[in-house]
């Protein structure tokens, strides 16, 4: 056990105990190291001035992977065994990179506030492909707020940016040494504690499994932490750190993510981003740290990010499958930011009534695998939740990954995410429809809608109403009144009542305007 | 080459893109130094009957807990009047006001302490709503009046047609990136110098002095820059500042405080929300004959700026169009609110969309292109060209915009296939309109239309220059590096603009009004010439030669590229540096100090009319808008601006200026919106709830062009101002979406109120009783 972490901040080794290990990264950055160009704004990966490239080793490589990261909800227990590159960090020489050149010409900035975050994410889309274009620009900074520019020089930058030779990170910080160093305390598990104002805090870092399970025998009500762009948040506005800390960032075991083709299996600690990536690449099995080739995805998403209004352009290029309507929730996620480290098992675990990946589990039938110290049962998603928040994890549980059913070839389903603003905004509404049709007629219907009552909601009552119907307006329309007469919304600061009551009707009906093009004959 | 019209980048650019350019919490802390921030209020109206700080002094490192009863001196303040408190003084007016400050040691310490104190208090019915306060007439300030013909109700029966209606608008929070903050550093003999985020140094030292007591020449502001300002540090980085001062008094160290997003937004005031009371008579062809307002807007707890904001609306309520006859009212309505305030545009956005809301409800009316309206409406040339207070619209070039707009953007095409697949899209429903800008350039209170600047030569050459305008991101300090440049012939990187600091620069006005580069600018450029002359002198004996008959000639001495030298013998040149060494030791004076006085304006307050105005800038733009059908979400497909900004002094900075007051007045009339719950507390306190456009709101298909204009000739190197004017083209998103409402059904364009938010839109397409914005809300399920 070691009761301190390694990581390296711009090339510099950094040894960290004590209290320090339990500061968000932004906190460590600007208060500890004077590195005061990462920019604090809204301390909950809302806006991402803070954003720092976070670099995991790619050991079988022999390099480091630099993804985006908002470092206000990331904590440095995170981040043992990483390379952590802020602004300050980009260039050596004092000269400017592609990205800041770029910026400087094209008038990205204008209060400068918001710059180094768009730097910094802008340099990580460049650190994943040679060149961008707009709609991977525009996709890819989703993440980053400006209020000055309206953004068009920020784009204009980046497009500028290609035009440069771009120096890579791995070239500029050589990844060999401290790949060696990270090497030999990679397997080694860690149990950091710190104690102020009379409070004492634990924070265990396994590297196993059996490890976490242990950990969690011994303190049942500690907090897990997967990603933490819940719990940072949390963390953050209540300015209290829990007190017994279980950090799941080191087990490679629940790294996995599988697309086959009867299933999909996402272990706990696959991020969002590796979903996208092994959807893109299906029915291929990708695993993190081996295929990092986000561009195909991407330019793929761009086309329905960008642009119109999503989802209603003639035929889409990209999966016109199940799978591709996830792939398209996914996509409007958070922010690259957000999906760099946040997980499907805390989004399901996080038990939010508005959790975006809800709904299509429920439709799915979804399968939850919980380990306990001496068990491990399986759960559909369907009966986990008890209640607004409530699951049915027991302490000393955790969730070690997902079983999702893949969509079938002839599933109808459509996903619908509303929000205020199409992209980083939590949904004021969710919905998932799922059928199955025989002729025209209804075989098979599953519809669960979020955001309209303390729980994701499976509409009973709908769904036998619509099976042996035809598919119709009218059987929609009637279909409408059943599901208004189910779900019970609540007036927030998201929407009111009213409207949520609204869409639930409506995206019946648009489903059935959207479904349209799949039946008629060819 | 002069630097004026070209682009150069922002002369903080380097700084921003390396993270080096500082903000007041990346100043490094010095020993001693406490970290400050205060209690808010739990409610919006009671009275405060206890404070218990007991607690909160007891945990280790709180160093001390203030009250009104530890100000000095002065605990009211105001830019207009003295009515707001810096702490809670017997009575709590809105959920978020400081009622007690907090000094720590730690950032920690500093919330436990905070999270410590205990309140007391009698809790009563707030008053939130503009209903209310009309209803029990609860106003602040007296009702403001620009009118002109005849009697307005007459005048709106003689039309032979008329429509009528209430209009909501909704504020708008100026969501700066930097939050408010403040650093106050003692001196002696209790002195002060006070490092505020603020647009305004000079009230900054006025209000920390009044509250410690001294006088203003024992207090001194610096502003470095802002992370954005729009109007919300004008007055409002008042309490941060005066609560730095307050510790750094008390205790005699440092004195930090940084707002968390959420506490701004909580506790310090956005764009007035407005209702609207409107009633238009016009012809057949939509020309306007009689236009009756009353707008009422919510004004918070005190006056702030509410008054000259509402000043602002009454000017702006004709926006680009003729109003023969005209009876505009406007009143400020108390609410228990934070104070609204400033905010790019001050008061001209919600007048012009309230305008252009009418011209597209005559078009629906009588089944006219709004285009058409607009067009029949616009200020003439010769003609059909005195505003309602009485100024001419000179130099107008709004029918050329209109048309080259409508031609650019191919706006008639456009609506055509748009009112096409509107017939036959069962998914998407899509609207296009083109609406018109006018607005009026110069503070509207005479007085503030005045800069001075400080400049300064090294005897290297290079220089120095202060004014009394503060940097947030507009360009400024680029701008001004430009024309003190050019004025001195040198490269623009051997002219540095320094911190604004009222030790410098007195008594200035604030960066505000679209007017700083007019002001400041021009009195750096009378700085220069000051100089100019003295140095031209000495130059002209140097550059003479009696031998070849060439007599000392000042007005011969020509300053470019770095080097002096007489026109008649150009051959001959001296180095621009060497040249400042020498005048210094013949003793000329390096420095100057500048000042500007806009000439030409006044307006009477009473009456109503006058000249307020300088000049105008204008534009129009045409948006188009995509709505879901089944959702309300909007897409704003296209945007084409055109605006009029004169000769541009830096094209890349005034371009940035308009595209960001484009997607910033977007984002207003779309997707900005504030929930409060019951008890008056603002639920969409940050990122996550209040929505500012984001990088894929941008429309996809996004097309600016600059009006040729070189006949702004009375203001600075004949260009027009670009600050505000570019968030009124944001407007047309909304008539946009109005107009893609009338093919929906009749109705439903009817209600819609400002923001257009997917759920606006669509309980307009459901065609649902209009609810209030604005109405309350619970905190919401995450
Ligand atoms: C800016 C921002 C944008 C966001 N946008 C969206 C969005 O668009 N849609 C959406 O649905 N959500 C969104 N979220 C919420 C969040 O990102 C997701 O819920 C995410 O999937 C959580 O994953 P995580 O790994 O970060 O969870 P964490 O924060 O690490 O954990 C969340 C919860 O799950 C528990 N937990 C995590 N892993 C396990 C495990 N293996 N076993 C047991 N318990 C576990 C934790 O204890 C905690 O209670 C957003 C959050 C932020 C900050
Ligand atoms: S500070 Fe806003 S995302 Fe981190
Ligand atoms: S430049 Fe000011 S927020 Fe982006």
């Amino acid at each position: 056990m070691r009761d301190h972490l390694l990581l390296f901040i711009n090339g510099q080794r950094h040894e960290v105990s004590g209290r320090a290990t339990f500061v968000s990264l932004s906190d460590y950055l600007r208060l500890h190291c004077g590195l005061i160009g990462t920019k604090i704004v809204c301390s909950e990966g809302d806006c991402g001035a803070c954003t720092t490239l976070v670099g995991r080793p790619d050991f079988a490589r022999g390099e480091f992977h630099y993804v985006p990261i908002d470092s206000c909800i990331q904590f440095l227990f995170q981040l043992d065994g990483t390379h952590v590159v802020t602004v300050e960090g980009l260039r050596r020489d004092g000269t400017l990179n592609s990205v800041q050149q770029a910026m400087v010409d094209c008038h990205g900035s204008q209060c400068g506030f918001c710059t180094p975050g768009f730097v910094m994410a802008m340099t990580g889309l460049l650190e994943e492909q040679e060149t961008v274009d707009e709609n991977e620009l525009r996709t890819g900074l989703t993440g980053n707020l400006c209020r000055c520019t309206g953004y068009t020089p920020i784009l204009e930058a980046g497009m500028k940016s290609n035009d440069a030779e771009h120096e890579r990170l791995n070239e500029l910080y050589p990844a060999a040494p401290l790949l060696a160093e990270f090497e030999t305390l990679r397997n080694e598990p860690l149990a950091l504690a710190a104690e102020w104002f009379g409070e004492s805090h634990v924070a265990a870092c396994p590297t196993t499994l059996a490890g976490a399970l242990e950990f969690l025998a011994q303190h049942p009500t500690a907090t897990i932490v997967a990603g933490a762009t819940d719990i940072g948040v949390r963390i953050n506005k209540s300015g209290r750190i829990p007190p017994a800390i279980l950090d799941l960032n080191r087990i490679a075991e629940l790294d996995h993510v599988g697309v086959g083709n009867e299933e999909i299996t996402v272990g706990a600690r696959a991020t969002w981003t590796d979903i996208l990536i092994a959807i893109a690449n299906a029915p291929r099995v990708a695993s993190r740290g081996k295929d990092h080739r986000l561009r195909p995805i991407l330019s793929d998403l761009a086309e329905v990010n960008g642009h119109e209004v999503p989802e209603q352009a003639a035929p889409r290029r990209h999966r016109q499958d199940g799978l591709g309507e996830f792939a398209r929730v996914i996509a409007t996620f958070g922010a690259r930011q957000i999906r760099n480290v946040g997980t499907i098992a805390g989004n399901i675990v996080n038990a939010s009534p508005i959790a975006d990946s809800l709904p299509f589990l429920y439709v799915m039938d979804a399968f939850i695998v919980i380990a306990g110290k001496d068990d491990m049962r399986v759960i559909n998603i369907n009966d986990f939740y008890h209640g607004y928040k409530q699951t049915d994890l027991k302490p000393g549980e955790l969730v070690m990954g997902v079983r999702i059913p893949r969509p079938k070839h002839d599933d109808l389903l459509r996903l619908y995410k509303v929000s205020r603003r199409r992209d980083l905004d939590i949904s004021g509404f969710t919905a998932a429809v799922r059928m199955q049709l025989e002729g025209d007629a209804i075989t098979q219907a599953s519809i669960a809608f979020g955001a309209v009552g303390p729980t994701v909601l499976r509409a009973k009552q709908t769904e036998r109403f619509l099976v042996g119907e035809p598919l119709t307006l009218e059987t929609m329309q009637t279909a409408g009144d059943i599901a208004v007469s189910e779900v019970t919304p609540i007036d927030d600061v998201r929407g009111s009542a009213e409207y949520r009551r609204q869409l639930t009707r409506n995206v019946l009906l648009k489903f059935y305007h959207q479904t349209q093009g799949h039946l008629a004959p060819a | 080459m002069p630097s004026v019209g070209t682009t150069i980048p922002h002369d903080s650019a380097v700084g921003h893109v390396t993270g080096q350019a500082y903000y007041l919490d990346d100043v490094p802390s010095i020993a001693g130094e406490l970290h400050v921030g205060f209690l808010p209020s739990p409610i919006a109206c009671g009275a405060l009957t206890g404070i218990d700080a007991a607690a909160a002094r007891a945990i280790p490192g709180v160093v001390a807990v203030y009250t009104v009863a530890d100000v000095p001196a002065h605990n009211m303040f105001g830019p207009l009047a003295a009515d707001e408190p810096l702490l809670a003084d017997g009575r709590l007016l809105y959920v978020g006001q400081p009622v007690a400050i907090v000094a720590a040691e730690t950032r920690e310490a500093l919330h436990r302490g905070i999270a410590a104190v205990k309140l007391a208090y009698a809790e009563e019915p707030p008053l939130l709503s503009l209903e209310e306060s009309i209803d029990q007439q609860r106003f602040l300030g007296v009702e403001r009046r620009i009118a002109r013909g005849g009697e307005i109700e007459a005048e709106l029966a003689k039309a032979p047609h008329r429509l009528s209606g209430t209009f909501h608008i909704g504020g708008q929070e100026q969501f700066y990136l930097e939050s408010q903050a403040a650093i106050a550093y003692p001196g002696e003999e209790g002195q002060m110098v006070v490092h505020s985020s603020t647009q305004n140094p000079t009230e900054i030292q006025t209000v920390v002095a009044e509250m410690l007591g001294v006088g203003f020449h024992d207090v001194v502001c610096v502003t470095k820059r802002m992370g954005g300002g729009f109007g919300g540090k004008e007055t409002q980085a008042a309490i941060p500042a005066m609560m730095a001062a307050l510790v750094a008094r008390k205790t005699g160290r440092a004195a930090r405080v940084i707002f968390d997003k959420d506490t701004d937004m909580c506790s310090t005031g956005k764009r007035h929300p407005y209702l609207v009371r409107w009633a238009v008579g016009f012809e057949r062809d939509g020309r306007i004959h009689a236009l009756k307002y009353e707008f009422f807007s919510n004004g918070g707890c005190s006056l702030d700026l509410s008054p000259s904001i509402m000043e602002r609306t009454l000017l702006h309520a004709d926006n680009a169009y003729y109003i023969p006859h005209a009876d505009f009212r406007g009143r400020i309505c108390f609410t228990n609110l934070p104070s609204n305030t400033a905010f790019r545009g001050f008061g001209g956005p919600q007048a012009m969309a309230a305008t252009e809301n009418i011209i597209e409800s005559i078009a629906q009316h009588l089944a006219l292109d709004a285009y058409d309206v607009r067009r029949a409406n616009v200020y003439g040339v010769a003609d059909r060209n005195v505003t309602p207070y009485g100024q001419i619209v000179e130099k107008n070039h709004l029918p050329e915009i209109f048309e080259q707009l409508a031609a650019s953007s191919q706006y008639h095409a456009r609506r055509a296939e748009i009112a096409r697949r509107n017939a036959s899209d069962p998914l998407t429903l899509r609207g296009l309109a083109l609406t018109g800008m006018k607005f009026g350039i110069s503070f509207t209170s005479k007085f503030l239309n005045q800069g001075n600047a400080l400049v300064n030569l090294y005897t290297d050459g290079t220089v120095q220059v202060s004014t009394g305008g503060t940097e947030m991101g507009q360009g400024l300090n680029t701008k001004i590096r430009q024309m003190v440049a050019d004025e001195f012939g040198l490269d623009p990187s051997r002219v540095r603009l320094m911190p604004t600091s009222t030790e410098k620069n007195n008594n200035t006005s604030p960066t505000a009004a679209s007017a700083s580069t007019d002001l400041n600018g021009a009195a750096a450029v009378q700085a220069c010439q000051q100089i100019k002359r003295r140095l031209k002198k000495f130059a002209a004996d140097r550059l003479s030669d009696k031998a070849e008959g060439l007599t000392p000639s000042p007005r011969h001495v020509v300053f470019a590229e770095n080097v002096v030298y007489d026109r008649r013998r150009p051959e001959v040149r001296i180095a621009f540096g060497p040249l400042c060494d020498e005048a210094r030791r013949e003793r000329v004076d390096l420095g100057a100090r500048g000042f500007f006085a806009t000439p030409g304006i006044d307006f009477n307050r009473e009456t109503g009319r006058g000249t307020p105005f300088f000049y105008y800038t204008q534009g129009a733009a045409a948006v188009e808008v995509a709505i879901d059908r089944f959702t309300g979400e909007l897409t704003v497909a296209r945007a084409d601006l055109l605006i009029d900004i004169g000769r541009s002094i830096n094209p890349g900075v005034d371009r940035g200026q308009i595209i960001g007051g484009f997607i910033q007045g977007m984002g207003w009339v779309t997707a900005e919106a504030l929930e409060y719950n019951a008890q008056g507390a603002l639920l969409s306190h940050s990122p996550t709830t209040y929505k500012i456009p984001a990088v894929t709101d941008v429309p996809i298909d996004f097309r600016l062009a600059l009006f040729d204009n070189n006949d702004n000739v009375q203001n600075i190197r004949r260009s027009k101002a670009v600050g505000e004017p570019p968030l009124m083209l944001g407007i047309a998103a909304w008539t946009a979406v109005k107009n893609a409402l009338s093919y929906a059904n009749a109705e439903a364009a009817t209600f819609l109120s400002l923001p257009a938010t997917g759920e606006e839109i669509l309980r307009c397409l459901s065609f649902q009783v209009p609810k209030h914005p604005g109405s309350p809300k619970t905190a919401s399920h995450t």
